[in-house]
């Protein structure tokens, strides 16, 4: 993702103004507040997501919609009724995700663990988790210029690598549980590669390639999982042989209560957060990444291979998003995989690289912001629709892509060198 | 990329003077040749093909012997790509490709159905095939409209959803299918109008909106059904009657592929030609081409670009909203969530396939709709030797090596993808 700078001239705030006295902190304060900067798009998508999400919530509600019936009658039964839904779905979000009230009652009164208080945000970063992996994905092959759409289906492959050596073998953990997570990686390496090797050979559009074998990699989970090699022997449902015991992700904080899923992967996707942010602005390679997304012609030019440099960001990003899928199959404990255990992760990872605008730090914030909003939405449901959580992001990152609508909207000014926008590319 | 498409410029060719194709060439040899040994060492001796013809003469069956068909197609593949290697007329190109993988793919048909208990039912496949092609078809449709003003339009898997959630819905609220059918229209151009506003007047990463618009899609029908769910009667299936034309439709193969069809295979069909000649004999296809190869021009004589691209991009969420009906009021279905399935990228490579033009991309539907179609059949036949996974991926497997194989030689408009700014200039 590289900033573009466009700023109408008219719009440049205070152009051509002769520099008064030294404007007040609380002045400029509020012209940061009123200006369409990266810090504050970023909140006002949030607050306007929430609002026309709570729009949504009071218009598809049956007993709310009925009291809008007599609205012109009785117009305060309308407002209460839209009023109590919205913050009673945004509350019950709100403890799914971050701190139960109803726990922090009895806790109070001594009937609840510490550990019970902390579930909601072990949920948390257990929904973050996979997400920290698959945003970086799909951040990282974004410096290069390419949308990595594909980080699904290359976190399916790095699910059934990871699986693969987990239950094939008994080793001691120290050797098993690294060697099942770069298995992992390298399942998910060679499927990331593909687009990439299709981009560099025939120009074939990343998008629509990745999109392709998400699809296909779908099915194929379908089918190994049905397959005697990986089908659980116990079980006659769709799902897998657990891994073996030495290669189960451990628990961050079984000391506190073992109800507390969050584990390992977690500490293990800030590591990759780190490795990802030193790989792009201390590495030579990382350089090659930037160049070749700020213009590629350019880098040609200065000599760098465009072709091998496609391959070689894809490769890595599936690897991160092979990661993902080795920290889900590793992850689920004594249960094999299912169909379902991939969720949605690697198309959340597309709106987590958008709103952690491609950097692994804010990628890392993105990534607990949509875990919260997962979890909240999974325990919420069937009270909130559990699609919230989705609908709630493409919004959030609606507007993150689409800067000059926030500013429209709220009427903000442009900042000093103009809105962060994407580059465009053609096919 | 844009720019490189402006530099190079069409090298002239005598096109009847021989010339080698290599790499199509070997390819078709090494298919065919590949066939004749699947014929004699794959397939056991005694082994017949049926053919039916199951909707008008239901007593005519041929079983033909896979072995001899299969040989003779694969050789026919070999033969055609040994003339390739040879040295063949440029002019003759086109036609010998176009055997080649026909004899090719039937050979695989013929292997394909040669299991007991698989009877190819050629009418009901290839009325099935048709009707197959037309979520394609309109996603195609709607993209060559977007695209050849110079606006990419990834969101069409988006506006398919938004298209059959509200098509279902306005035909649950209202009573009337055809006032579905509209909902689902109007459904379409709204998001598409978001695209449309984004991309001229915002000048967005088109790629980039368009994804996310997907997923907003997503996001707001799931949400909307489960919602929706707690009330009666809102997403129950409506359909639509099968037209039946008269005498017409007991003429063999003809009859039930083109006479016995929904209004939906009617509407597709007519849209092709229709945008054919909006885009090739009118003022407004004149400009639009002009914006989608060099805005900077068309703006020069005259033509607001943005308005145009604006406009282009809205009416085709006509054609996607309508193609999303599809999904649900053509087949009979409630709507479900995600339902589309990825069609609409795979809409994408038809278009790409079809080289932008309406008449390549009916052809480029067809056989999308047939691969499809013919995966389905073997599937539910039981009789396949592949497992029904497989066979499901291969709409998606044909797009990758569709858009693998023909990018570099298909090319997209000029400005493609570019957003236009005036002052830029």
């Amino acid at each position: 993702m590289s900033t573009d700078t466009k700023a109408p001239a008219a719009d440049q705030p205070d152009a051509g103004e002769t520099p008064e006295a030294k404007p007040s902190f609380m002045r400029l304060f509020g012209r940061y507040l009123t200006e369409a900067n990266s810090v504050m798009v970023t909140i006002y998508s949030l607050i306007l997501a929430f609002l026309i999400g709570a729009i949504l919530l009071i218009v598809s509600d049956e007993y709310v919609r009925s009291t809008y019936t007599y609205f012109f009658a009785r117009p305060q039964d309308a407002l209460s009724a839209s009023w109590y839904l919205v913050r009673d779905s945004y509350i019950a979000l709100f403890e799914g995700a971050v701190l139960n009230l109803n726990t922090l009652d009895r806790f109070a009164a001594g009937t609840a663990e510490f550990g019970d208080l902390l579930r909601p945000l072990s949920e948390t970063l257990t929904y973050a988790t996979p997400l920290i992996f698959t945003g970086l994905a799909v951040g990282l092959a974004f410096r290069a210029g390419l949308f990595n759409i594909g980080a699904q289906g290359q976190m399916i492959f790095g699910m059934l690598g990871a699986l693969i050596i987990g239950f094939s073998f008994s080793l001691p953990a120290v050797i098993h549980l690294p060697l099942a997570i770069i298995a992992g990686a390298i399942a998910g390496a060679a499927f990331g590669a593909v687009p990439g090797v299709l981009k560099a050979t025939t120009g074939a559009h990343e998008v629509i390639s990745s999109i392709m074998l998400n699809n296909i990699a779908g099915l194929f989970l379908v089918w190994a999982i049905g397959t005697g090699f990986l089908h659980s022997e116990t079980k006659s449902d769709l799902i897998t042989k657990p891994v073996d015991e030495s290669a189960v992700m451990p628990k961050l904080l079984s000391g506190l209560s073992e109800s507390l899923r969050v584990n390992w992967a977690l500490p293990l996707g800030i590591a990759a957060a780190v490795f990802t942010w030193w790989l792009l602005s201390r590495s030579t390679f990382g350089f090659r990444i930037r160049a070749v997304g700020f213009n590629e012609h350019a880098s040609a030019t200065a000599g760098m291979r465009i072709g091998s440099t496609y391959v070689t960001t894809m490769a890595v990003a599936g690897g991160l998003a092979g990661l993902a899928g080795a920290a889900l199959s590793l992850g689920v404990g004594s249960s094999g995989i299912t169909t379902n255990t991939a969720l949605e992760y690697g198309f959340d990872g597309i709106t987590v690289a958008l709103l952690g605008r491609a950097n692994p730090g804010g990628i890392v914030a993105a990534a607990i912001l949509f875990g919260a909003l997962k979890a909240g939405a999974l325990s919420a449901q069937p009270d909130v629709p559990v699609d919230i959580s989705t609908l709630l992001q493409a919004i959030i990152v609606l507007f993150i892509a689409a800067p000059a609508l926030v500013k429209a909207i709220l009427h903000l000014r442009t900042p000093r060198g103009g809105l962060v926008t994407l580059e465009a590319k053609g096919w | 990329m844009a720019v490189d498409t402006m530099t190079s410029s069409p090298a002239v060719v005598d096109e009847s003077v021989p010339t080698r194709f290599i790499k199509p060439g070997t390819a078709f040899s090494v298919l065919g040749l590949l066939l004749i040994v699947i014929a004699f060492a794959v397939v056991s001796t005694g082994d017949t093909t049926t053919i039916a013809f199951d909707r008008t003469l239901t007593d005519v069956e041929w079983a033909l012997p896979t072995t001899a068909c299969v040989a003779v197609l694969g050789a026919i593949a070999a033969a055609a790509g040994a003339w390739m290697l040879v040295g063949l007329p440029k002019r003759r190109l086109k036609l010998v490709s176009a055997v080649a993988v026909t004899a090719f793919v039937l050979g695989l048909l013929f292997w394909a159905y040669s299991q007991p208990g698989t009877v190819f039912r050629a009418e009901s496949i290839l009325a099935g095939a048709l009707f197959l092609s037309l979520p394609y078809l309109f996603g195609a449709l709607s993209g060559v409209v977007c695209e050849r003003s110079g606006v990419i339009n990834i969101g069409i898997e988006g506006q398919f959803l938004m298209g059959a959630f509200t098509g279902v819905l306005v035909a649950n609220v209202t009573g009337n299918v055809y006032a579905g059918m509209v909902g689902a229209m109007i459904a379409g151009l709204l998001s598409t109008m978001l695209l449309a506003l984004l991309a001229t007047k915002y000048q967005v990463n088109q790629v980039v909106v368009g994804v996310i618009l997907n997923l907003l899609a997503l996001g707001f029908t799931s949400f909307m059904y489960d919602q929706l769910k707690k009330a009666e009667g809102l997403n129950s299936a409506f359909s639509v009657p099968t037209l039946s034309w008269g005498p017409l439709a007991d003429i063999p193969v003809l009859g039930p592929v083109l006479f016995q069809q929904k209004i939906f295979v009617y509407i597709g069909l007519a849209l092709v030609f229709v945008v054919w000649f909006l885009l090739y004999r009118t003022r407004w296809g004149l400009r639009t081409r002009a914006v989608g190869e060099h805005p900077a021009a068309a703006d020069s004589m005259g033509v607001n670009v943005n308005r145009l691209r604006f406009w282009n991009v809205t009416l085709a969420g006509l054609i996607s909203g309508f193609g999303g009906a599809w999904f649900t009021i053509a087949n009979s279905l409630a709507f479900g969530k995600n339902m589309t399935a990825g069609l609409g990228f795979v809409a994408l490579a038809v278009m790409i396939v079809g080289r932008w033009n309406p008449l390549g991309v009916l052809a480029g539907a067809l056989i999308f709709g047939f691969t499809t179609q013919v995966a389905r059949d073997l599937d539910a036949s039981g009789g396949s030797v592949v497992p029904g996974e497989f066979l499901q991926m291969l709409p998606y497997v044909v797009t990758l090596v569709v858009v693998a194989g023909l990018i570099g030689k298909a090319k997209a408009p000029a400005a493609d993808g570019v957003p236009y700014n005036p002052g830029d200039k």
